[in-house]
């Protein structure tokens, strides 16, 4: 099965049909994935720039991370699961779009760099110093923030491409 | 709405500016500017949310409401001016129309109300925060600000979102 003919497969379920068929549904959906957004955002900004030693360097890394870190999967599965629901709605809108497949690498990307950066900084005797690959903590912080940058803005280019 | 001789006339001014007419003939233009507001929109909403949680009685990564401000108002303020210019440049691209949206009129009046929410906490709970700065549960009056500041921003993503939808905006 082409990815065509899986798409049009799910375009013609019931689930999609209904979720197109009620006008308000798609951007209210599309609201809540801004939401989510925005939560990734906010915990990215201070996880991150903490980590740059940038903001709130008289707190310790792990204080912070310990708060953001959990908000930060919160939003990560509000939005797995509106985009999932977007995705389901309108599948020709993204299967076959380079763009949202160049998003979902990037989002990978981002999550692998917070899963291999943030852990480990949770453990109780971890010291930023001492870390493993400590070089790389502050250049990785600015990169994850440029890859949720980055996804922002494919989101946005989902509907503007094919 | 009534026809408003003078405002439209402005309204077509804008459209017909050299800046206007740019950003419709360019194809990447507009979901540029489009992909800016909405990530300064997720870093002003994203920031906000971060001080009413602790508003509400919700511990953040500091003990202190006031430093935690302090650590957030850059970037929400520095994001929201972005937001204000990409915004901006999205309106007069289609100015005649924008104009006419009621999801953009009320999302303009929300954002309003928001900065009066906030103008009134600054003035009221924020003038004695000494008194609660590090203290959790926080005062009524700072509970009712956080919970106005979040409810306001979350509808103002939502009627940003419905402009799009709302009219037939080419």
């Amino acid at each position: 099965m082409t990815i065509d003919q899986f798409s049009r497969t799910i375009y013609e379920s019931a689930i999609s049909t209904g979720i197109r068929d009620v006008s308000w549904i798609i951007p209210a959906v599309q609201s809540i994935h801004i939401l989510g957004v925005a939560g990734v955002i906010g915990a990215a900004i201070v996880m991150d720039l903490r980590l740059a030693g940038v903001l709130a360097t008289d707190e310790t890394p792990q204080a912070v991370v310990r708060r953001h870190l959990p908000w930060m999967w919160s939003a990560l599965a509000l939005l797995l699961s509106t985009g999932f629901l977007l995705g389901l709605g309108e599948p020709d809108r993204v299967l076959g779009n380079m763009v949202f497949w160049i998003k979902m690498g990037l989002v990978v990307s981002a999550f692998i760099l917070t899963v291999l950066f943030r852990y480990p900084i949770l453990h109780p005797d971890y010291r930023i110093e001492h870390a493993r690959m400590a070089m790389l903590v502050k250049p990785m912080a600015w990169g994850s923030l440029a890859i949720w940058a980055a996804v922002i803005f494919c989101g946005r280019w989902i509907a503007y491409t094919q | 709405m009534e026809p408003d001789a003078p405002t439209n006339a402005l309204m077509q001014m804008l459209y017909d500016s050299g800046v206007a007419s740019a950003i419709r003939e360019s194809g990447s233009l507009f979901p540029m500017l489009e992909s800016l507001h909405v990530l300064m929109i997720a870093v002003v909403v994203g920031t906000i949310a971060i001080v009413d949680l602790r508003l509400l009685g919700i511990a953040s990564h500091r003990r202190g409401a006031r430093q935690l401000t302090l650590d957030m108002l850059p970037f929400t303020w520095g994001a929201f001016v972005l937001a204000l210019v990409s915004g901006s440049l999205l309106f007069v691209s289609n100015a005649t129309k924008y104009f006419d949206s009621m999801p953009f009129r009320f999302k303009l009046l929300t954002i309003l109300i928001a900065g009066i929410n906030m103008a009134i906490f600054h003035v009221t709970a924020y003038r004695k925060i000494g008194e609660w700065d590090d203290r959790l549960p926080t005062p009524p009056a700072a509970r009712i600000a956080g919970f106005t500041s979040l409810t306001l921003w979350i509808v103002i993503v939502f009627l940003g979102r419905w402009i799009g939808y709302a009219a037939p905006l080419v």
